[in-house]
């Protein structure tokens, strides 16, 4: 029964219309592909699935060809890995602002699209983002290889049907963060919840407690049931499947209360940005100041931004104090964080502009010059969320020798480097049309930013696991000597950009699209 | 030296102008001579040129073809020093939206080498009725406001040559006044000024000139004489067709 008109989005036929609503907003997002962007779209789903099915075939073969020990330590901590995809799909959602748009918010405002047709369209957009994937890819395979290939179709289903669950469930909390965070006093309630969040995993692991809490933890009913296949309990198999079903159904539609509830709340934390009075700094000294000054404030006055980049500081730092991570490790962190850093912004730099490009283009100043105000704003972000994880990180870890040193500050400067250059050609070549204010706004389309976020996770994952072996030299040496190369190409790669920039006819192009 | 034109008082001078992109040519063949100390309108129905016509003259979009001169300067060869001229108000946007007023202003003046600017700038605000605002992110403005501060910002650095891309739409009648106001000054002190709009009759009223375009081509160069009333408004429609 409807209990008032404001809640008739919260019925079966506007359950059915917005399902048949998200499939013609696919239909207009395909539509506005090239032929040749649909080609490399149907490339990647092939490439994605091919690489899903190997990760869970591939290593069920493997496991007599490593020691029984470790096999033994994975099967231990089997519940809490699947608990740690649960943990990355509640953040993933609560960054995001509830989830991704499938059309940015000022195009769909001439649409009636309901709530039910936006936590729809976040549910299937949460899958695209690299940190999801690589988790599920995670868990599916060390499932496989702890069970091995017996009746392995039917031992990761489960595995499969938690990864949904997990995914819904995080919307559940993204949405309800995000409907909280735009209440009168969402500030200080997200940010209390946050900071009691943390407190708490950290008494847990002060008093040694989190082992204890892990071994209770709700996941460890997904690992019974694929231990069920394994086993031939077909009936307690079953019931944990039609369980699980159950539950992802019951957190799809639980969803769809906080997402109605969040999207008719007004954006206060954004109306407030845009309502206070920033008082004048004074005169700019230099050309590229008064470039870099307004640059930067496009980037700490933006909510998403803003969150974005306190959380990819904060994050990974936080997880390398809970882990005692090693100084070898921590090279590995900021090609994470920087990685992450440039998606919030930097894979399309102009769009920091928005409608104001047109205008910023046509003043009196070098192409050269606006262009190093991008690299430099972009760059500083960027070794600020690293050093910042990378200080976190050093709390636990201890003082580091010259070559551990080494190795995380010249990881720290690379991969900066190379995210920098692979931006900054991204936002010459593909500029996209985005306007930054919601906390839900990327800086492209979804699928592109699929695409991105897996060609520099790649890049700077190998480039931190380089630096990480030069940590274990005797010297700074090693770590030196592989950051020069690497830094003269990126630094060739962003003069490449800025010789593209410099003509007039590209660069009226990337501000015509980003100003549209 | 200037140009035998600028002698003549041509401040803008475009002969043959072509803009494709790719496939697309918005704008195929314009001729336009426009003088300092005058005001010149561009109309002509959506998709007709007009905004393509003025992002050249500002050095925001190469020409394809054409000599563009702008005080003698060619736009192809030396976009910055046009820029360096002109003062541009944009068809859409035009703010960066996380900045404030004063700190487009800030840029502005820095970028323009303008000196002791800031009283200006508040005078500028204040007949805008933006003072209020000033120290606010754009991105908050209606439509309305960010008009007219985008016409604030081309006439900021009281530039020889004025180009306003739509500065009429959607400004309430005090902001409509106070544009006008802009372009008279101008005017009075030698600049010359191009304003692109659909509003014929406020054009007529900022303009001496008027050069109608249909189809990314020039159709009529006329007195804005022509075009005043019920009479102008039957000729002007008659053009359109």
């Amino acid at each position: 029964m409807r209990t008032a008109p404001s809640w008739t989005e919260l019925s079966w036929p506007e359950l059915s219309r917005g399902a048949g609503d998200l499939g013609a907003l696919f239909a207009f997002r395909r539509h506005g592909l090239a032929d040749a962007s649909r080609r490399r779209l149907r490339a990647s789903v092939l490439v994605c699935f091919a690489l899903t099915v190997s990760v869970i075939v591939v290593p069920a073969y493997l496991r007599s060809a490593l020691p029984s020990d470790r096999v033994g330590h994975l099967v231990a901590v089997m519940p809490s890995f699947y608990l740690g995809f649960g943990v990355l799909a509640i953040m993933a959602s609560i960054t995001s602002g509830g989830g991704r748009e499938l059309i940015p918010r000022d195009e769909a405002v001439a649409f009636p699209i309901s709530s039910v047709t936006e936590h729809l369209a976040a549910l299937l957009l949460a899958p695209l983002n690299v940190a999801w994937v690589i988790q599920a890819w995670a868990i599916l395979g060390a499932t496989s290889y702890v069970f091995g290939p017996h009746a392995l179709a039917a031992t990761v289903v489960p595995v499969l049907l938690w990864i949904v669950l997990a995914t819904a469930l995080g919307q559940v909390v993204g949405w309800t963060f995000e409907g909280l965070r735009r209440g009168r006093h969402g500030l200080l309630v997200t940010r209390s919840l946050s900071a009691a969040a943390f407190a708490g995993v950290a008494l847990l692991v002060l008093d040694d407690h989190l082992t204890t809490v892990l071994d209770h933890s709700p996941t460890v009913s997904v690992y019974l049931a694929s231990l069920a296949a394994q086993t031939g309990h077909w009936t307690r198999w079953g019931i944990s499947l039609a369980v699980l079903l159950a539950l992802i159904a019951l957190a799809f539609l639980a969803g769809l209360v906080p997402a109605r509830w969040a999207l008719h709340r007004p954006l206060r934390d954004e109306l407030r940005l845009e309502g206070e009075r920033h008082e004048p700094a004074r005169n700019p000294r230099s050309d590229l100041a008064a470039m870099l000054r307004l640059d930067r404030a496009s980037i700490w006055r933006s909510v998403p931004l803003r969150r974005g980049l306190l959380v990819l500081a904060m994050m990974p730092g936080a997880v390398a104090l809970a882990g005692n991570l090693e100084w070898r490790l921590i090279t590995l962190l900021p090609g994470l964080v920087a990685s992450g850093a440039a998606l919030l912004f930097g894979v399309n730099a102009w769009c920091l502009d928005g409608r104001g490009a047109l205008w910023r283009d046509s003043l009196p100043v070098a192409p050269g010059l606006a262009y190093a105000a991008k690299v430099i704003v972009l760059f500083e972000v960027l070794l600020a969320a690293a050093g910042l994880t990378i200080v976190l990180a050093a709390v636990r870890a201890g003082l580091p020798d010259r070559a551990e040193l080494a190795a995380v500050v010249g990881a720290a400067v690379v991969v900066s480097a190379q995210v920098v250059a692979a931006c900054l050609g991204w936002s010459v070549r593909s500029p996209y049309a985005v306007d930054l204010r919601s906390a839900r706004a990327t800086p492209a389309p979804p699928v592109v930013m699929a695409g991105y976020s897996a060609r520099l996770a790649v890049v700077t994952t190998v480039t931190g696991l380089l630096f990480s072996a030069t940590s274990l030299a005797p010297g700074p040496g090693p770590a030196i000597l592989l950051a020069i190369p690497l830094l003269c190409w990126s630094g060739w790669r962003l003069a490449r950009t800025a010789a593209a920039w410099s003509q007039p006819a590209i660069r009226s192009r990337v501000i015509a699209v980003v100003a549209s | 030296m200037g140009s035998p034109e600028a002698e003549d008082g041509v401040r803008i001078s475009v002969r043959g102008l072509k803009v494709r992109f790719g496939a697309v040519e918005a704008v195929r063949g314009i001729d336009l001579l426009a003088y300092g100390g005058r005001g010149t309108a561009l109309l002509g129905r959506n998709g007709a040129g007009k905004s393509t016509t003025m992002r050249v003259l500002a050095g925001v979009i190469p020409p394809t073809e054409g000599d563009v001169r702008v005080d003698g300067i060619d736009v192809a060869v030396e976009p910055l020093a046009v820029k360096r001229a002109s003062g541009y108000c944009p068809d859409v946007g035009g703010l960066v939206p996380r900045a404030t007023p004063w700190e487009h202003l800030q840029l502005t003046a820095r970028l323009r080498r303008l000196d002791s600017w800031e009283l200006r700038a508040q005078d500028l605000l204040e007949r805008f009725d933006l003072a209020a605002a000033a120290h606010r992110v754009t991105g908050g403005f209606s439509h309305g406001m960010g008009r007219r501060f985008s016409v604030v910002l081309a006439a900021f650095g009281e530039p020889g040559i004025l180009l306003l891309d739509e500065p009429f739409d959607g400004v309430d009648p005090l902001g409509v006044e106070a544009t006008q106001q802009v372009i008279s000054d101008a005017k009075a002190r030698g600049a010359a000024v191009l304003v692109s709009t659909h509003l014929r009759d406020l054009a007529m009223q900022a303009c001496e000139d008027v050069l109608v375009l249909r189809g990314g081509a020039a159709v009529a160069a006329i007195d804005s004489a022509d075009l005043v009333g019920e009479e102008g408004a039957r000729a002007y429609r008659a053009l359109l067709d």
